[in-house]
């Protein structure tokens, strides 16, 4: 038997990144006992390694817990700005969402992008102020500006620490008071919607659903209505916190069902299953918007032969990863690859870093770039390629995306903020007080002046305190060039770019000197350069090398010293040669991160 | 018959830790000193009878600081090897020496015991360097350690010289090749400092507290070390070895031809019929294991024939012998004559000046795919 429908609350947590959302659903899993105490750790819905390396959540989880009574489904979202589509998709499976605010920090950008996608998506906000706990909060003053911003009583706001689980039971409270249950006919056809999806290789396509109407039970003959497969199901079940059968789901509820499918095109995020045949819906539920790439970045196998590899392991991560797109290409420097469209370079770095590790895949990646508009008489070309570009001359103007950019930031700063958002070529927007000591800055940006290292210079300018989100907003006519860079004498078309006109020249050195440090000595002297069609408008020489040999062989240790001209056989072989020139791997992505923000973070 | 075999002893004790040293060799453990030389005779003994029918044409005692030890020790050491181990008549026996550790007295007495060849750390005669290698000796050590073996009789020197140290310049080092050929030694060993990570020096260069080493002004010290001894006679005769005709250093050229070799002692290498094994490093461990009857074997490796060949063109080339041209395609070496690293030499490649310089660019490029 499934819940009774009003015994259940479906939410989610949301807030700014680092505001304590995957630590509050700890607290939540102790006190309704769904993890066993000796199981607990921290950030426990964090499950991927890649998470708790990084200390943040990639990807939204939902889980069941189960309160007084009632059936809580709780969903944990990511903060980054990367993954603002994770938040989407969580909220449609949702009646209320937690809006967490960290009572030190006070309100951030994606305080406000969350806020604001939660209440658009018709949710009930619990507000509330975490980590009260800290010597650094004033949670009454938190509480008054978020109050302000919701339009409610600061009475209503709550006031936890998901460190100490002092206020959690309020919160959960609260979430069983003020979050309507979810509607839904229970004898009406099955409407169930994928907000996620995983691959297993045992048991095939696993999809995460919340069911809309109807009821679906274990086992039930399936059908895709966007892409109209059926399919026998193997077992629904719910998240407690681990995979855990149940007979049915019933309207309202949200968990998981193991959907038969082998083939991951045919179980889309955003599709609604229902049964197969006369019982079955007709009607889909509205899906999601595509998410739209950011920033493209050609990836290769390191070793040519593991490109079929590396397609299979895309399409596998894309099915736990709806937003990751790609389409194959080929470059005479790396052979044949991808290029593949990213939300951000957070989301870039992930994707690459999965890749190598759960299908054992070494990849080059090539720098990162946004997509070009060239528009010539009639026609429109999509670049996602910066070798792609057309030379100049060769059309009439060429567009680049734009976003409309969020930042929140101590007043102080704003002198800093405005100098770099004019460097940026941004133009603002509005700006309003939201304290007197917090201001709330909009401008319209270049995507391709913010998506590199702009976060990183917009914290060093302000020493930590001001924080962006972004949203797309247009194409917006620009004076870009394609700089390409060449090796002795050849053009390396993976190291091509598109920059603005004014910017080329400063470019072009900075990559040539980059270049300059990343190419070991050769056996003869290797000139870079740096050139706009036939210009060359940068240049580096790297100097033959002469000197490379073991000093000392003696002592019978011949068998190390052997060693260490395999490893160095070895490093030559991970290179790529570019017509003479040996090029290591990494200089294909370390190059262009040419400001010395070269990040990892 | 086998080919001629050489004798390695490793004895790890030294006044003190060089900075820049990766060797197997402690300061401070001069206690142990007895205990391992029992170590040394029963490893001997327990070695010995899988070496029968070998005939040893060098025996080399190498550290470490090998003078640290008493020569009446040193002398019984080498009775018990000559006792244990076929040699030949006029077996070249080599001992390393630090400046500050030899005595006309004591190298008296070593000469005496057999110790015809004495291999002098000199490294350099600019104090600066010797202060930025941390070597504890003076100029003037070196100068008194040669004139007091050449007192005692020893007919066969060599001094080694370190090049390339912080603060070094090639001015410095001109000098230092000038000193050295004013004591007249019969052979000469120069290096290129190599700074190896799990040294302290290592560490003070990874963390950028001293510069490593520039390569190009190594380069131009080598290419100034070939002008120099070659215009004093001495004839260079692997890369980093100079000697007065006839007096090449037999034993280290059993290494790079490949000669079978005996290693006792913490960590030393044996090698025989492409197989190299290695006793284990901490003289705690070596003499626990030696002491319970055991050979204090570490480690071995079988040389596969890619591995073989490897070392074969790689150590040919290091002794300027060279390696057949029949070995490779020619496509594989041209381009090295054409840009003057390699000459032809009647069928075989043999590296020049610059080719040396860049050796294992060489091996790997004639050996690649
Ligand atoms: N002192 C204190 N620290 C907290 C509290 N809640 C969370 N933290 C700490 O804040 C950091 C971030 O917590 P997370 O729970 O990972 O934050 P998150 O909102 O899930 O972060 P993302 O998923 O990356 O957006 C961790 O170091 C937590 O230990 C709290 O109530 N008090
Ligand atoms: S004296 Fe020689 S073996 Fe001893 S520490 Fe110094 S360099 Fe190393
Ligand atoms: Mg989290």
């Amino acid at each position: 038997m499934s819940t009774e429908i009003f015994r259940i609350r479906n939410f989610c947590i949301v807030a700014h990144i680092d505001h304590g959302k995957s630590t509050l659903a700890d607290r939540m899993l102790e006190l309704t006992h769904t993890v066993d105490q000796r199981a607990m750790r921290a950030q426990y819905l964090d499950r991927m390694d890649l998470e708790r390396e990084r200390g943040i959540t990639i990807k939204a989880q939902a889980v069941r817990l189960l309160h007084e009574g009632y059936e809580l489904n709780l969903i944990d979202t990511p903060g980054h700005v990367d993954f603002t589509y994770e938040v989407s998709r969580s909220l449609a499976a949702c009646e209320g969402a937690i809006l967490l605010v960290d009572a030190a920090q006070g309100l951030e950008a994606q305080t406000l992008a969350n806020y604001h996608l939660a209440r658009d998506a018709g949710l009930t906000i619990v507000p509330a102020i975490n980590k009260i706990d800290l010597p650094a909060a004033e949670p009454e003053q938190r509480a008054e500006e978020l109050a302000r911003l919701l339009g409610a009583d600061p009475a209503e706001i709550l006031h936890v620490s998901a460190k100490t689980g002092e206020g959690v039971d309020d919160v959960l409270k609260a979430v069983i008071d003020r979050v309507p249950h979810p509607g839904g006919d229970l004898h009406a056809p099955l409407q169930a919607l994928i907000f996620d999806s995983a691959f297993d290789t045992y048991r095939g396509v696993i999809t995460y659903i919340r069911v809309k109407q109807g009821t679906l039970p274990s086992n039930a003959k399936i059908k895709m209505l966007a892409t109209h497969v059926t399919s026998e199901a193997e077992e629904t079940g719910v998240m407690a916190p681990e995979a855990t059968p149940v007979d049915s789901l019933g309207p309202g509820e949200v968990g998981y069902l193991v959907t038969g499918l082998k083939d991951v095109h045919h179980a889309k995020v955003g599709d609604t299953i229902t049964l197969a045949g006369k019982q079955g819906a007709a009607v889909p539920l509205p899906g999601y918007r595509e998410p739209k790439p950011m920033v493209w970045s050609g990836l290769y196998p390191a070793d040519g032969n593991d490109y079929s590899a590396l397609r299979e392991a895309l399409d596998r991560l894309k099915l736990s990863d709806s937003a990751l797109v790609y389409e194959p290409e080929t470059s005479q420097a790396l052979g044949f690859g991808f290029r593949v469209g990213f939300l951000g370079l957070l989301h870039m770095d992930i994707v690459r870093e999965r890749l190598e590790r759960e299908f054992d895949l070494q990849l080059i990646s090539t720098a990162p770039n946004v997509e070009f508009h060239v528009f010539r008489g009639a026609e429109e070309i999509v670049v996602h390629n910066p070798a792609e570009m057309p030379p100049g001359g060769d059309y009439d103007r060429v567009e680049e995306p734009v976003i409309y950019a969020t930042i929140i930031t101590p007043a102080t700063y704003l002198g800093a903020i405005f100098e770099l958002c004019q460097a940026r070529r941004g133009e603002m927007v509005d700006m309003e007080y939201l304290t007197p000591e917090r201001v709330e800055v909009h401008y319209l940006l270049p995507l391709a002046e913010v998506v590199f290292d702009f976060f990183d210079q917009l914290k060093s300018k302000t020493r930590g305190f001001a924080s962006l989100d972004y949203e797309p907003w247009g194409l917006q006519e620009a004076k870009l060039v394609r700089v390409d860079i060449l090796l002795h004498g050849e053009p390396v078309d993976a190291f091509s770019s598109v920059v603005h006109r004014d910017k080329a020249y400063e470019y072009g050195k900075k990559m040539t000197e980059r270049l300059k440090e990343l190419i070991p000595r050769q056996l003869f002297d290797v000139a870079i350069q740096a050139s706009i069609g036939s210009k060359v408008i940068a240049r580096e020489t790297v100097k033959a090398k002469r000197k490379d040999v073991l000093a000392k062989c003696y002592g019978g240790d011949i068998t190390r010293k052997r060693k260490l001209l395999e490893t160095q056989k070895k490093g030559k072989e991970r290179m790529r040669r570019v017509g003479k020139v040996d090029v290591p791997q990494d200089a294909f992505i370390a190059a262009l991160r040419v400001d010395e923000g070269a990040k990892k973070k | 018959m086998s080919a001629p075999g050489g004798i390695y002893v490793h004895i790890p004790f030294c006044l003190t830790r060089c900075g820049y040293c990766d060797f197997n060799a402690y300061a401070g453990l001069e206690g142990l000193r007895p205990r391992y030389l029992a170590a040394l005779f029963r490893e001997a003994d327990l070695a010995a009878p899988a070496w029968v029918g070998t005939e040893f044409v060098s025996v080399f005692l190498g550290g470490g600081t090998p003078t640290t030890m008493e020569p009446a020790d040193l002398r019984a050491l080498l009775s018990h090897l000559r006792e244990r181990f076929e040699m030949v008549p006029d077996t070249e026996v080599t001992i390393e020496a630090n400046p500050d550790t030899v005595t006309e007295a004591s190298l008296s007495r070593l000469l005496e015991a057999g110790f015809a060849r004495l291999s002098i750390g000199a490294q350099s005669f600019d104090p600066a360097v010797l202060r930025s290698l941390e070597r504890i000796h003076q100029p003037t050590s070196v100068r008194a350690a040669v004139a007091a073996a050449r007192r005692a009789g020893f007919p066969n020197l060599s001094l080694d010289l370190i090049y390339g140290a912080n603060g070094e310049s090639l001015g410095s080092w001109r000098r230092t090749l000038d000193e050295t050929l004013a004591l007249g030694p019969e052979h000469v060993s120069a290096y290129a400092l190599t700074i190896e990570p799990a040294t302290a020096l290592g560490r003070q260069v990874a963390a950028g507290q001293v510069p490593g080493p520039d390569p190009d002004l190594q380069a131009d010290m080598f290419l100034l070390a070939c002008e120099v001894l070659g215009d004093a006679g001495y004839a260079h005769y692997e890369i980093s070895n100079w000697a007065r005709p006839g007096f090449e250093c037999v034993h280290n050229l059993g290494y790079w031809e490949r000669r079978p070799y005996v290693g006792l002692g913490a960590g030393a290498h044996a090698y025989r019929d492409d197989v190299r094994w290695w006793n284990v490093r901490p003289p705690e461990t070596y003499m626990e294991k030696v002491e319970s009857g055991e050979l204090p074997i570490g480690g071995s490796e079988s040389l596969d024939p890619s591995d073989a060949y490897l070392e074969e063109v790689f150590l040919k080339l290091r002794i300027l012998q060279g390696v057949p041209a029949s070995w490779f395609d020619a496509g594989r070496y041209e381009p090295y004559l054409q840009s003057g690293l390699l000459v032809d030499d009647f069928g075989q490649l043999v590296p020049t000046e610059r080719g040396m310089l860049l050796l294992n660019e060489l091996v790997l490029g004639l050996t690649a795919g």
